[in-house]
């Protein structure tokens, strides 16, 4: 190639979620990012991924912009229209989700997610959504990938609230609370993190294009562990620019 | 037997500090023209039960007919937060008994098959569950598993005095159809004591019995039939009509303060005699017609 592709972070981003995906793999997804994402690794590598939204939506295909899932226009052409009971019950309680995408208002260190409120729990505070289906997928899903904008703000040492359990205050913290699975990976507009085998402290693994590491770290409530070997994001591909825009959504409906 | 009946009088069969299941997700198959008339007839001090927050439970919190929420969260999507349940929360007006999505279908799904507790594999190690502790200790223990020794979280059952549903197709009977995405509606009914099925459509039974496949409510579980189109304005409800964008962003502005609310309430609900005046209110027939739904796509 000889010029520069040209992509936006948030193209960026889904690539770097579609990534996380396996072929044949079952993904729990919200609205946004994570949509593309999957949408991209099923048009791309994965085609046999299976899809559902948490009220009971398996593979839909809308065409219209949704406001939320409760939506009609994100069920449109869908092979299930069930419950929870079917969706939440039998597939991910019963540990068939390989994936869940979650985000949040913060995270932390140890990937725990606050969707709860913002303040002091036991004093003055904002109280926002709760967890929906969020503290299920955490809790059952056999790994989740948060995704969440970087700024200090949202990345701190410990949350406020534990809305959706990550590794708690980590080593063998969320086995002793009786969870499985856990965070793998976590996505944000600067660089992806994984998670430390031992520690469960969150550790960089890649820097977007054109990020600093010291742009990346002063941008965070915490120190992650920075290993030496520190790789760029590998960018996308031009295909992939070429699918987001042109098929997967081409309306800019799922961007936010 | 016919159990049609107005929305009033199936309204006045609910008591003061009933346990009510409500049947709305979000901003879609919301019971607004029952939460209006709960609000009217002045009900006070109900525990509402839903999977996901919607639009019936944030208007009768900030009317004043709740006195507890047992519900697992949620919001407006795009539409923004739930206002009246947010600021409850915040000023303690309101007791929250916040679980997860599954959670709450679990306890309804309990309900439903009279057990006396369901294992869950959610909440455990989150601060969700240390909130419950406080606010609901009672509804939550543990136990251990019989077969393998596993120590599980279990959830008391919820058993609601009435469950409220809004529904696209019924008979006289109550036998009911819920088209598309269903949430935890069918749990809530058969967990619940009886049902107020709200219909957009009645048909003959002979129409339910040609498609019995697809009935989500048998009749012998419901008490009243209210036959009352639009009732679920401004949500949506699938195949029938879309959700009002215009409505439900005055309603989010006006909800972000009280007094904002307080004069919504006048304008819609205490300013309407009953539904039929509401519907004339919001733009009429003109202004509904233009919200039906594609049959294509369903929205």
């Amino acid at each position: 190639m000889t010029a520069d592709l040209e992509y936006t972070p948030f193209e960026l981003m889904a690539v770097a979620g579609a990534r996380e995906l396996k072929d044949g793999e079952i993904v729990a997804v919200g609205l946004g990012l994570p949509m593309i994402a999957t949408f991209l690794a099923k048009r791309t590598h994965a085609p046999n991924i299976a899809i559902l939204f948490e009220l009971g939506v398996v593979d839909p295909e809308p065409i219209h912009t949704g406001v939320g899932l409760a939506d009609p226009r994100v069920w449109y052409r869908a092979k299930v229209l069930s419950g929870f009971v079917d969706m939440l019950g039998t597939v991910l309680h019963k540990g068939l989700v390989d994936v869940g995408f979650l985000g949040g208002l913060e995270t932390d260190a140890y990937g725990n997610l606050n969707t709860t409120l913002i303040g002091d729990p036991k004093g003055k505070f904002r109280h926002f959504t709760g967890s929906g289906g969020g503290n299920d997928v955490a809790s059952c899903a056999r790994r989740t990938v948060i995704i969440i904008r970087h700024e200090a703000r949202r990345l701190n040492e410990a949350v406020s609230f534990v809305t959706s359990p990550g590794y708690l205050r980590g080593g063998g913290d969320r086995e002793a609370a009786g969870l499985r699975g856990g965070p793998s990976r976590v996505i944000t507009d600067k660089a992806v993190f994984g998670f430390d085998p031992e520690s469960k402290r969150m550790r960089l693994e890649s820097i977007h294009p054109g990020n600093a590491l010291e742009d990346v770290l002063s941008n965070m409530a915490f120190q992650p562990i920075v290993p030496d070997d520190l790789p760029v994001t590998e960018p996308p591909t031009a295909k992939q620019v070429r699918l987001i825009r042109e098929e997967i959504d081409p309306e800019g409906m799922y961007a936010e | 037997m016919t159990k049609t009946t107005t929305l009033a009088e199936a309204v006045a069969s609910i008591p003061s500090g009933a346990q009510v299941a409500l049947s709305g997700f979000a901003i879609s198959r919301c019971a607004m023209a029952f939460a209006h008339e709960v609000i009217r007839q002045g009900i006070k001090g109900l525990t509402v039960s839903q999977c996901v927050c919607a639009m019936d439970a944030d208007i009768l919190v900030g009317g004043g007919s709740v006195e507890r929420i047992v519900y697992g969260g949620g919001s407006r999507g795009r539409f923004g937060q739930h206002h009246c349940v947010n600021r409850g929360i915040e000023g303690g007006t309101l007791i929250a008994e916040e679980h997860s999505s599954l959670s709450m279908a679990f306890r309804h799904l309990a309900g439903a098959l009279g057990l006396p507790f369901i294992p869950i594999r959610s909440l455990r190690g989150s601060d969700v569950l240390k909130r419950l502790q406080e606010v609901a200790p009672s509804e939550f223990s543990y136990v251990d598993d019989p077969f393998t020794g596993d120590k599980w979280l279990v959830l008391k059952p919820l058993v609601p005095d009435v469950a409220v549903v809004q529904v696209q197709v019924a008979d006289e009977e109550g036998n009911a159809w819920i088209m598309g995405s269903r949430w935890d509606n069918e749990e809530q009914v058969k967990a619940s004591k009886r049902a107020i099925v709200i219909t957009e459509r009645l048909v003959p039974t002979d129409v339910i019995r040609r498609d019995p496949e697809r009935t989500v409510i048998p009749g012998f579980r419901v008490s009243h039939v209210v036959h009352l189109p639009f009732a679920a304005h401004p949500s949506a409800v699938y195949r029938v009509y879309d959700y009002d964008v215009d409505h439900i962003r005055q309603y989010a502005d006006a909800s972000k303060t009280p007094e904002g609310f307080q004069k919504y309430l006048d304008k819609y609900v205490y300013g309407a005699k009953d539904h039929w005046d509401y519907l004339e209110l919001i733009g009429g027939m003109k202004h509904l017609t233009g919200l039906m739904a594609d049959p294509v796509l369903g929205y």
